[in-house]
């Protein structure tokens, strides 16, 4: 079996508040492997997003390892983690997260930019991948300009652009409707099955845990 | 990818212009301040040395006074007196002494009316000097012939203070009719270009300024050391003044031979640009708190947008980049803009003199000013901006991203 892609050895995170302490992740091991779709539910403040910002490499364990690619994550420096999260982590956040001083095209290009991409290169991935995505029309639009599906659309097309290994999603369908969230998660779903991408999302969207093949359910910060 | 960098930077002032503007603002002030200070006094300084150097090596200047007053001594309130000019006859080595003695006057040429420095020249005695150490030379027309109401006139008036002024003509000055005889090379100097000089008795006459001079300039025979005879006028001087103290308070004298005084002067003007440098570097310094303070709110405005940076791929040194660029613009936009009136404001001050000659000051307006100014306000910019770039890089990912405006 090959090495997961991201592995999850007993994880702690634990926020101090003066005396008082808080384990929001309690223990966690979880291996994500090449190409899983895998769903992660669990009540409001069980540690959904920490879990998943963990696994994204946005944030680092209290106790425990959290290995990319097999390296351990709290033995890299900031910056080479940060190049290797851009390369290899592509992310999708319920608020969106676009620029908004960016249109849609040079929002899509940036991470590009930090992998040192030429700027010919950059302008026709970004173009393409929001053209695959139905945005050939929006390409100059600022995100204010757009509805919240194209926004979430513009941000998948980000998280595409260094075609990642990983997609980690939270809650991507939270400030949608059903209709156009049902849209983005077909678009998740068409990614894994014909892109091959890995793809990790919390939601509560039954469809889509239907879809998965690995359901991980978490309450208080541990994994049932 | 500066170049990416950069492009980004600009569009984060952009969004915020009103506050971007009112940042540069706060530097155009200072720049302008430094610039238009530094000129002047840059050209001040040029202007004196200038002066200076037209001077001969082996000529001496005396003036009452100690070094350290040697402002009241410019202004002219103590004077040599006739017997002061005696003793520095008598000094063994001084080929010939010239008292230098000016005066502002109202001077009328046909209609019109000027306020004109005289200059009483020792004609009969002392011409050579003047011509070979002095590099005064006649353009047109000739020398006053001593004892006579004729006067040489410097190249600007002519041109400048009496447009159309024709040798051979007359000029009144304090009701008397003289007669212009000549018109001088320029000196080098808008001051010296723009005098009215005379025979030393004619002038003394006219101003009634009879005795003595506030000071006056020695040449030194050949063959003697420039620097010994120096000392011993000194000494000569000072040794007099004691055997009379008392009668008057003055027993001090300054005594310069040419590379001496330039060496004063130098001085004097270094520390007046060091006083003017440090005053509009104050100005500037709030400029840089200024975008301090707009950089830090920045930071706080777009913690999330760090976080977002952050999570596509931007290293801390990315960060830190970004933000330095949007402060060094600052910085450098300020600086120009401050610039441009600064050594405009200087430039005009210097035409203002040009048309009142008394107050004559030339703006130096050097490529090295503005490469300097420039250099100065990007780097005060970027050092406002280091602090709040370092802390927009330290914020970690997760915690910026869950921030919200
Ligand atoms: N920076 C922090 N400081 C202190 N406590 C935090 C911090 N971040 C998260 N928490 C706490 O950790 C717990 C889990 O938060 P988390 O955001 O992971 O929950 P979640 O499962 O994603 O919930 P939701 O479904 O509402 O998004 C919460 O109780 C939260 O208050
Ligand atoms: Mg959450």
């Amino acid at each position: 079996m090959p090495e997961p892609i991201i592995k999850l050895e007993n994880v702690w995170k634990i926020y101090q508040f003066d005396k008082v302490e808080l384990a929001v992740l309690k223990g966690v091991t979880l291996d994500i492997n090449q190409g899983a779709f895998i769903v992660i539910l669990g009540p409001s403040g069980s540690g959904k997003s920490t879990l998943l910002n963990m696994l994204g490499c946005l944030d680092l364990p209290s106790k425990g390892k959290v290995f990319l690619d097999g390296q351990d994550i709290s033995r890299m420096s900031e910056d080479a983690l940060a190049q290797a999260r851009g390369q290899k982590i592509g992310f999708v956040f319920q608020q969106f997260n676009l620029l908004q001083n960016l249109n849609a095209l040079e929002n899509v290009m940036l991470p590009m930019i930090f992998q040192g991409r030429p700027e010919a290169e950059r302008k026709k991935r970004a173009q393409s991948l929001l053209a695959s995505l139905g945005l050939q029309d929006r390409v100059l639009h600022r995100p204010s300009e757009l509805s919240g599906g194209e926004q979430q659309r513009i941000a998948i097309a980000r998280a595409l652009a260094n075609n990642p290994e990983i997609i980690v999603a939270d809650e991507p369908t939270g400030n949608l409707d059903s209709m156009t969230g049902q849209k983005i998660m077909e678009i998740l779903i068409d990614l894994h099955k014909n892109e091959r991408k890995t793809i990790v999302v919390v939601t509560h969207d039954p469809i889509i845990a239907d879809y998965s093949n690995q359901v991980v359910h978490i309450k208080d910060g541990q994994i049932i | 990818m500066l170049q990416e960098y950069f492009k980004i930077a600009v569009k984060n002032l952009r969004t915020r212009q009103l506050r971007s503007w009112l940042t540069i603002l706060g530097i155009v002030i200072g720049v302008f301040l430094i610039m238009s200070l530094l000129s002047l006094s840059q050209g001040l300084k040029n202007t004196v040395l200038q002066q200076l150097k037209a001077v001969g090596t082996d000529i001496v200047m005396i003036m009452p006074g100690s070094v350290s007053d040697i402002m009241t001594t410019l202004i002219g309130s103590v004077k040599l007196s006739e017997e002061d000019l005696n003793i520095i006859r008598k000094t063994p080595g001084v080929k010939i002494v010239i008292p230098s003695v000016y005066k502002g006057e109202i001077v009328k040429y046909q209609n019109e009316s000027k306020t004109v420095i005289l200059n009483g020249l020792d004609i009969r005695n002392a011409l050579d000097v003047y011509i070979d150490d002095m590099g005064m030379k006649i353009n047109t027309g000739g020398w006053a012939v001593p004892g006579k109401r004729e006067v040489m006139v410097g190249s600007l008036v002519p041109t400048e203070i009496f447009p159309g002024m024709k040798i051979n003509t007359l000029i009144n000055i304090k009701g008397k009719q003289f007669e212009i005889v000549g018109i001088l090379k320029s000196m080098g100097s808008k001051q010296d270009d723009s005098m009215l000089g005379m025979d030393l008795e004619i002038y003394r006459s006219v101003t009634g300024e009879r005795q003595g001079a506030p000071q006056a300039v020695a040449k030194i025979a050949a063959g003697y050391s420039v620097e010994q005879v120096a000392k011993s006028i000194k000494a000569n001087l000072e040794n007099q003044a004691k055997r009379r103290a008392g009668r008057q308070g003055e027993n001090s004298y300054s005594v310069f031979t040419s590379e001496a005084m330039s060496g004063i002067v130098g001085g004097i003007m270094g520390i007046i640009q060091v006083v003017v440098f440090a005053f509009g570097s104050i100005a500037v310094a709030v400029g840089g708190i200024g975008i301090m303070n707009t950089m830090y709110t920045s930071v706080r405005e777009r913690t999330r947008e760090i976080g977002i940076l952050k999570a596509v791929g931007a290293k801390n040194s990315t960060i830190v980049l970004i933000f330095l660029i949007e402060s060094g613009i600052i910085g450098l936009i300020g600086g120009l803009g401050g610039m441009i009136p600064g050594l405009g404001l200087a430039k005009l001050i210097q035409a203002f003199g040009q048309v009142h000659p008394i107050f004559y000051i030339e703006a130096s307006v050097t490529p090295g000013i503005i490469i300097f100014g420039l250099l100065f306000s990007f780097g005060v910019g970027c050092l406002s901006g280091f602090f709040p770039a370092r802390s927009a890089a330290k914020l970690k990912p997760v915690e910026a991203l869950r921030r919200y405006e």
